[in-house]
C-alpha cells in the first residue's frame, strides 16, 4: 500500500467519536497503518481516555473538540484537519437510554451524519467517509440473516435514528457520488465495552462474584438471540470499507448467533461458577420494545473485502473475563 | 350510550396547507372543534383556511388557530396541553422534495424531529391512553421502488433529504405505538393534488402555466423530468381517509392511492386538453418540447406551432424518483375506502380554478395594472 509520496505525507484520517470503544480500536489500527489520526470528542479536554490509554495509543492521536450535531463545528473541524478518510462513530450508542433521550439520540445520530455529509460537500475535496451503522436496524431478523438487501424494521429510538443515518449516506452517495458508505454492524464488544453494556454488565459481574462478592446479578430477558463479534477485526472492516474506489455498503457480523443465556453461562463457566446461582430476571430491565433474534449474513464483506472474523461468541466472553480478571 | 356531549376536538398541524384546508372542512362538518397550528410569517399564510376563520372575540368558536412550530418542543407541549385533543393530524412539513436538497437539515428538523416532538408531547403529557395521532406518510418513501405497485409491505428506498426525513418519521410512529401502546398511525399517502395544492408543485405548476398560456400571460412552461410516472389522486377523497384512519378498533398504516399512473407529460396533455388546446411532444431528454397541434376554441392566445413546454435541468433532482404506483387494497378491504374523483376530473377542476384566477390576472393587466407570474 506504501508508495513514496504516501510515506512522505502520512494519510490522514479523523475519528468522530475517538472516546468510545471503536474509536480506540480504530486509531490503533489506523496509527500501524501509518495514518496521521484526528480523533474528534465533543469536549476533548474532558473525554475519558482510557481506552487509547490500554491500546498504548494516548499521546499520539490528535485530539480535538467538535459537536457533530452542529454544523460550523463539523465544517471549520475538517477544514482545519484536512483529513483523506472520516470515521464516523460518533453518537449517543445505547438503545437501552434511546428511550429516555430519543431528540438527543436522533441529532447526535441522524443529525450528526447528515452535517458531516454537508460539511464534505462543501470543502469540495475527495474525502472518503465511514458512517457506522447498526444491525439494530433490522430489528428482529427471526431465522433469515439478514444481509445488505434487507429491509429495515427498526424497534429503538436509536434503530430509527441509525437507519435515517443510513438512508442519508445511500442519498448523498447516488445524488452527489460521494464516497460514503455504512457499515451495518452487529454487536460488537471488547473490554473497552462500558459496563453499561449487558456483555460488560454479565463479565464484570462474574468476575466480582469469582473474587468473593456475595451479589445478585439483575437481567431482563434472557431468551433475545445475538450476533457477538470482537470488536478490534470490525474496525479492520471499516478501514477496508474506505479502500475499494466504489463505496458499498456491508453487514458485518461473525454469522452466528446464541442467546444471551449462552453468553451468561460461558462468562459465569469461565470462572467455575454456575450462573443459575447468581442471577435473577428484573421485568424493570426490559425494553418497551425489543428484538427478539438479530442473526447476521455478512458474505458479502467476506467475498469483496476479504474480511473474515477470527473469534466467535466464545472467543470474545474468554477474551473480556480475563480482562476482568486482570482488573 | 349517550352522545357525547362535548364536540371531538382535533387538532392539526400544517393547517394552511392544503391538506390541512381540506382535512379542517371535514371535521368541521362532522362536528368537531378544530384547532390548527400555523408558522408565525411575516407575510398572510391563510388563504387556504381564509373561509374557515372565525374571529378570536366570537364565542362558541369551533376552529381556532395557534402559532407553533414543529421545531420548538415547549411550544407544541403547551399547545397540546391547552387544547387536550382526542385526535392529532401531523400534516405539516417542509413538504417539497427538490427544496428538501437545499435544505436538508431543516427538513429533517421539521419531517423527522417534529414528529418525534408531538410523540413526545402525547407522552409527556400523559395522553398516550386518550389521544390519537395521525403521521402524514408519503409514497416517496418508496423512491427507487423495490416492487411494482408498492403496498403497505413494500420495503422502502428513500430517494430525497425529504424522503428520509419522512422515513424516520413513519418508522418513529411505529416505535412509539409499539412502545408505549399509542394509537398512532401512518397513511402513506401517494400524490394528491387539487386547485389548493401549492404553485412550485409539478401538478399546479401545470395547471397555472396552461391556463396562463391559454390566456396569453405566459409563453411557455419548463418542467424536469417528463417522464416521471405518478399516481395522482384528488386530496379531498385522502383526507377522508386520514379520519378514517383515526376511528379503528386498533391503530393500522394504510397505503392511499388510486392504482393509476400516468406521466408528466400525459399531465400536460390532460390540462392542456382541457382548455381546448392539442399539444404534441417531440425530441428527446433536455431537447424534447412540448408543441401545439390544434386549438379547438376562439379566442386562445397560442397558435398550431408554438412550442409552449420546454424541459430545463435546473428542475431535475440530484436523485429522482422515476415510478410511484400505490396498491390501497388494504384500506379497500379493511376500511371500505375507494377514491371517488377520477383523474380526469381532477385535472379539470385544477385547470378550470386557475383559468378563473388567470382571467381575473388578464383584467387586471388590461385595466392598466402589473400583474405577476410568481415563479420559482
Amino acid at each position: 500500500m506504501t508508495t513514496t509520496s504516501e510515506a512522505a505525507a502520512p494519510r490522514r484520517a479523523l475519528i468522530c467519536g475517538v472516546g468510545g470503544q471503536d474509536g480506540a480500536y480504530l486509531a490503533a489500527l489506523l496509527l500501524s497503518k501509518g495514518y496521521a489520526v484526528t480523533g474528534s470528542s465533543r469536549d476533548a479536554a474532558s473525554m475519558p481516555r482510557r481506552g487509547l490509554q490500554s491500546l498504548g495509543v494516548d499521546g499520539r492521536v490528535e485530539l480535538v473538540s467538535m459537536a457533530p450535531s452542529d454544523f460550523r463545528s463539523v465544517l471549520q473541524t475538517i477544514t482545519r484537519t484536512r483529513p483523506d478518510e472520516i470515521y464516523n462513530l460518533a453518537g449517543q450508542s445505547s438503545v437501552g437510554l434511546s428511550f429516555e433521550l430519543p431528540v438527543e439520540t436522533i441529532e447526535s445520530i441522524a443529525i450528526g451524519v447528515l452535517n458531516l455529509l454537508e460539511a464534505v460537500r462543501f470543502v469540495e475535496r475527495p474525502i472518503r467517509l465511514y458512517n457506522a451503522g447498526s444491525s439494530e436496524c433490522f430489528g428482529d431478523t427471526g431465522e433469515l440473516p439478514a444481509n445488505e438487501s434487507t429491509p429495515f424494521r427498526p424497534r429503538s429510538p436509536y434503530a430509527v435514528a441509525k437507519a435515517c443515518a443510513h438512508n442519508l449516506v445511500a442519498n448523498y452517495r447516488e445524488a452527489y457520488r460521494m464516497h460514503a458508505c455504512t457499515g451495518i454492524l452487529f454487536n460488537h464488544e471488547s473490554p473497552l465495552r462500558p459496563e453499561r453494556f449487558v456483555t460488560q454488565k454479565i463479565v464484570r459481574a462474574a468476575a466480582r462474584i469469582a473474587a468473593g462478592s456475595d451479589e445478585t446479578l439483575a437481567l431482563g430477558n434472557l431468551d433475545i438471540e445475538r450476533d457477538w463479534g470482537w470488536a478490534p477485526e470490525y474496525v479492520e472492516a471499516m478501514w477496508r470499507m474506505l479502500q475499494p474506489d466504489a463505496p458499498e455498503d456491508f453487514v458485518i457480523g461473525t454469522g452466528r448467533s446464541v442467546p444471551l443465556e449462552h453468553f451468561v453461562e460461558r462468562a459465569f463457566g469461565h470462572f467455575g461458577l454456575d450462573w443459575r446461582r447468581h442471577v435473577r430476571r428484573d421485568p424493570a430491565l426490559l425494553r418497551p420494545s425489543d428484538i427478539r433474534r438479530g442473526a447476521a449474513d455478512p458474505s458479502r464483506a467476506r467475498e469483496r473485502l476479504g474480511w473474515r472474523p477470527r473469534h466467535g461468541v466464545d472467543e470474545v466472553v474468554a477474551a473480556m473475563c480475563e480482562a476482568a480478571r486482570a482488573g | 350510550m349517550n352522545p357525547p356531549t362535548h364536540p371531538r376536538i382535533a387538532l392539526v398541524t400544517g393547517v394552511t396547507g392544503q391538506d390541512g384546508a381540506y382535512l379542517s372542512e371535514l371535521l368541521l362538518a362532522k362536528g368537531y372543534e378544530v384547532h390548527g397550528i400555523k408558522r408565525r410569517a411575516s407575510l398572510f399564510n391563510t388563504q387556504r383556511i381564509d373561509h374557515l376563520y372565525q374571529d378570536p372575540h366570537e364565542t362558541g368558536r369551533r376552529f381556532v388557530l395557534h402559532h407553533g412550530d414543529l421545531t420548538d418542543s415547549s411550544n407544541l407541549i403547551r399547545i397540546v396541553q391547552q387544547v387536550q385533543p382526542d385526535e392529532i393530524y401531523n400534516l405539516a412539513a417542509q413538504s417539497h422534495v427538490a427544496v428538501s436538497f437545499e435544505e436538508p437539515e431543516y427538513t429533517a428538523n421539521a419531517d423527522g424531529l417534529g414528529t418525534l416532538r408531538l410523540l413526545e408531547a402525547i407522552r409527556i403529557l400523559g395522553l398516550e391512553k386518550k389521544t390519537r395521532f395521525y403521521q402524514a406518510s408519503t409514497s416517496e418513501l418508496y423512491g427507487l421502488v423495490q416492487e411494482v405497485p408498492q403496498k403497505e409491505t413494500t420495503p422502502f428506498y428513500p430517494r430525497s433529504p425529504y424522503a428520509v426525513a419522512k422515513l424516520y418519521a413513519y418508522w418513529i410512529t411505529v416505535n412509539y405505538r409499539e412502545a408505549y401502546g399509542m394509537y398512532a398511525c401512518n397513511g402513506i399517502l401517494f400524490n394528491h393534488e387539487s386547485p389548493l395544492r401549492g404553485e412550485t408543485f409539478v401538478t399546479r405548476k401545470i395547471t397555472r402555466a396552461v391556463a396562463r398560456i391559454a390566456l396569453g400571460l405566459q409563453d411557455c412552461l419548463y418542467l424536469g423530468n417528463l417522464s416521471a410516472l405518478r399516481d395522482w389522486g384528488h386530496a379531498r377523497d385522502y383526507v377522508e381517509m386520514q379520519w378514517l384512519m383515526l376511528q379503528q378498533p386498533a391503530p393500522e398504516d394504510f397505503v392511499i392511492a388510486t392504482g393509476v399512473q400516468v406521466s408528466v407529460r400525459r399531465f400536460v396533455e390532460l390540462a392542456c386538453a382541457e382548455l381546448g388546446i392539442t399539444v404534441a411532444f417531440g425530441g428527446e431528454g433536455v431537447e424534447e418540447v412540448g408543441t401545439v397541434v390544434a386549438v379547438a376554441r376562439d379566442g386562445l392566445r397560442c397558435k398550431p406551432g408554438d412550442v409552449i413546454v420546454r424541459v430545463d435541468p435546473r428542475y431535475f433532482r440530484p436523485t429522482e424518483v422515476e415510478t410511484l404506483l400505490g396498491d390501497a387494497s388494504k384500506a379497500r378491504e379493511r376500511l371500505g375506502w375507494t377514491p371517488k374523483i377520477t383523474l380526469a376530473e381532477l385535472v379539470r377542476e385544477m385547470v378550470h380554478s386557475d383559468h378563473a384566477a388567470a382571467r381575473r390576472d388578464s383584467l387586471v393587466k388590461d385595466a392598466g395594472f402589473q400583474t405577476y407570474d410568481h415563479h420559482e
